[in-house]
This record gives C-alpha cells, structure tokens and sequence, in this order.
C-alpha cells in the first residue's frame, strides 16, 4: 500500500477500497480546500478588509476548484466499504454550493450581513469532511508537518505522511 | 517590583523530537522533549495568555498516535493549576497561526485575540494559490479560520499591524514577519513597565525553540542559529533572535521560548498530577508561588 494511505491493516481495506482511497483523496483535499478558502474571505469580510469584494480573486479561484472537484467526484465508484466516505463528501460539497453562495452574497454586502448564510453550512461541510477521515484511513483535516509536532515525519510526493 | 505574575504552562509534550527540529541543519544528533505550551500572565487587573494551544476534541488521536504527543491536558486544568480558569483570560496574544498555537480559540469566552494582520492575509493569500504551493498552507486547520469569523463578528480579532507598545501597561507586540511564519509576533513583558526595562521578559512564540537558537553549541563562542522550520527566511529569524535578545536587556535566559524543556534549569518549577510542568519566571507584588 502507497505511503499515502495511513497506517491500517492493509486486510481490512479490500482493492476496490484502495483504488477508491487514492482516487478520492485528491477531491477530499480539494473540498478542503475550498472550505479554507471560503472560511479565508469570511474573516476578510468580517475584519473589515478592504479586499473583502466578490471580485476577490480567490472567490473565482474556489468556485472553479468546487466546480471541477464535483465533476471529478461524479466518476468516482465507491466501493461498498467507501460508501459511507462516499455519502460523507457528497454532503459536504452540497453544504459547500450554499456556503458559496452565500459567501458570494456576503462579500457583496459585508456590513450588516447575514453571515450565518455561509457560516452555518460551512461547518455542516466541515463537519461532513471531518466524518469522512474517519470513515477510511488516508484523509485528515490538518496537514501536520508544518506543526511543531512533525520533526519526526516526511512529505511523500503526494503531500501526505512517510515516515523519515 | 513586578506588575505581572509570568508562567509557562505546558499542556502536552513530545517525548523524543528530532534535534534538527530544533536547531537548523542539526541531522543525525538524536531526539529531544518539545513540551508544547502557553504563557500566562497575570497581574492586578487582567489575566492574558500568550498561545492557546490546540484543542484535542479535534485530532488529538491523530497528533497522538502519527506524531507521538503525550499528555494532552484542556486549558481548564492546565489553569486550574496556578487558580485560573479560561473564563479568567480577556486578552490573548498570537503569535502565529499554526494549530498547536491557537486551535483553541474557543476555549476562552471572554478573550479578545491579538494577532498580526499579516498572518491572516498571508494566510488566506495561501489558500488562492494552487495545488503545488499546499505546503505552504500546512499546519493550518480551516476550522481554526471558522472560529477567527466568529470572533472577528464579535469584535474581539484585533488585527495588529507591525508593533503595538502597551497593548497592556507594559505589555508590548512586536512583528516577526517573513520568519517562522508570515507574520509572527513576539510579546515583550516590561514587568517595571519602564519605557527604558531594566525587568523585560520576551516571549519568542516559535521564533526560538530552544536555547542553541540564540547561543549557538558552544559557550565560548556563541552565535545565532534558526529553527529548523520557517515560511520566511533563516536571515530574518536571525535578526529578529539579536532583536529579541537586545529586548529582553541582551540577557538570553529573559528570551523565553515555550518549546524549550530545559527552562527548568533556569527557572523554579514543579511537576503536576497530571505530568506536566509549571515553570515560575515571576511573581507579582503579592502573589503567591504557585510552584513551592
């Protein structure tokens, strides 16, 4: 089994599983990603920045992440081991598309704005992607190695943990 | 004199760290404790800490079983150690954004957070960029940027930019950028609250992790050496470690970094129930040793 998959008996995670983990991780990573980045311009709005606009750069930048990942995530077959991951990120990327939204309708109007609009289903996708580490191994929330935490651990290629 | 009580609560530790963790290009020279930890500063009207930590409800199994920290304690029963508890502490400072530094937001209900704007933009600028610049945002939990909506919503995020004298009497911030992180921050405690301090304390976050940071390996000839970890440069963290030393009135054992185990050796300190070391660096007028 390829570093990128954490430590679980490879026994207990079928073939069909595996092809699903190392598909899936790149999506799961990029969900992430676009749950960071729209947290990132809530705090710009909320702290008064002026770059705080919907022409904000990484607005475009997360809409089009969301869009290819949910294209990506459309092909991928869970197997019946995955399904449970499977239904976890469907549901975060559906909290995802309202958090957008209303990321989008707050940057447009920062004061006085409803930021529960986003907020709320933002932390349903986290908690989704949180529910989703722990239905396979090889995904986690935070990437680690930049912590103090990490002295002991390398980078694989694939941005997850090997052992140095 | 002394306006504020200063202590070094650890809160979790790793047993064996590897040496160039800590020392930049230190290989193959073996393992070493990392307590992780935050400071408490208490004086006559205010309880404020320096850090939070990291809330382990939310991958402390991760931390503990991939990276071997130990002894996870919460901030109510680190605190409860010197009589405080979180609802006590109304101003916190950051010194970087990093998870083990403030994944804990939520802990304190009454606290208002300082940190650099610096690092919040850099932050989120890191967020914009591509798949193949990740490892720039590592270390960072998007939840921790949840919980900062949250408290900038409730006014109490201050974005400081640059250095910020008495943010509390005596109580300085001082930016770090382009060093451990983007914008890091160090606090100076001047606990005679002179402009001139003849009694300055200087707080490092993660600028230094340990003593060799700022003295080198040899004694009789010392030199500066970074940490082995930094989004900025190794320059800057040089300059800032001369900086730090000259603040804390170039006595280096005033530089206080919380990753440091062998502060005990410096400073008065005991061991708690649960493990975990309490490290006394002052008393204010009047108050009692929470270590004899």
């Amino acid at each position: 089994m390829p570093s990128a998959v954490s430590p679980m008996p490879s026994a207990l995670v079928d073939e069909r599983t595996v092809a699903y983990i190392l598909e899936s991780q790149p999506l799961f990573e990029d969900l992430r990603q676009v749950a960071a980045q729209i947290a990132g311009l809530l705090v710009l709005a909320a702290t008064g920045s002026r770059d705080a606009s919907p022409d904000h750069p990484m607005l475009g930048t997360a809409e089009r992440l969301f869009t290819e990942t949910l294209e990506r995530f459309g092909r991928t077959q869970a197997s019946e081991r995955a399904r449970l991951h499977h239904e976890s990120l469907r549901q975060a990327a559906e909290s995802l598309r309202h958090a957008l939204a209303g990321a989008r309708a707050i940057l447009a109007s920062p004061h006085g704005a409803n930021f529960d609009a986003a907020l709320v289903p933002l932390r349903d996708s986290y908690s989704h992607l949180q529910q989703a580490t722990g239905a396979l191994p090889g995904f986690r929330m935070v990437a680690f190695e930049q912590g103090c935490c990490a002295g002991g651990r390398a980078v694989s290629s694939s941005g997850s943990l090997a052992t140095s | 004199m002394n306006r504020y009580s200063l202590w070094v609560m650890e809160y979790a530790y790793v047993v064996n760290q590897p040496t160039s963790l800590f020392i930049y290009g230190a290989h193959n020279q073996g393992h070493r404790k990392m307590p992780y930890g935050y400071i408490v500063i208490k004086g006559p009207d205010v309880v404020a800490t320096i850090d939070v930590g990291y809330n382990h409800r939310e991958y402390g199994e991760v931390l503990a079983n991939s990276y071997g920290v130990e002894n996870w304690q919460p901030a109510r029963a680190v605190l409860s150690e010197i009589g405080v508890t979180p609802e006590d502490v109304t101003r916190i400072f950051i010194t970087h954004a990093h998870f083990d530094h403030m994944g804990a937001l939520d802990q304190y209900p009454n606290a208002t957070f300082y940190i650099q704007e610096r690092e919040l933009t850099k932050w989120v600028w890191s967020m914009s960029l591509e798949r193949r610049f990740r490892w720039l945002m590592l270390g960072i939990d998007p939840a921790d940027i949840m919980k900062a909506v949250d408290l900038a919503r409730q006014g109490r995020l201050v974005c400081v930019d640059g250095d910020r004298t008495d943010v509390l009497p005596g109580i300085d911030l001082h930016a770090a950028f382009d060093t451990h992180t983007w914008g890091s921050q160090y606090v100076r405690v001047r606990n005679d609250l002179s402009p001139n301090s003849q009694n300055a304390w200087v707080f490092s976050g993660d600028l230094v992790y340990a003593h060799e940071n700022l003295r080198g390996t040899d004694p009789g000839d010392p030199q500066y050496v970074p940490v082995g970890l930094a989004t900025g440069s190794q320059f800057s963290l040089i300059m800032t470690s001369e900086e730090m030393t000259k603040r804390a009135g170039g006595d280096y054992t005033h530089v206080i970094p919380v990753h440091e185990e062998r502060l005990r050796d410096l400073f008065p300190y005991r061991i708690t129930k649960a493990g975990l070391r309490i490290t006394e660096l002052a008393l204010a007028d009047g108050e009692k040793s929470r270590v004899r």
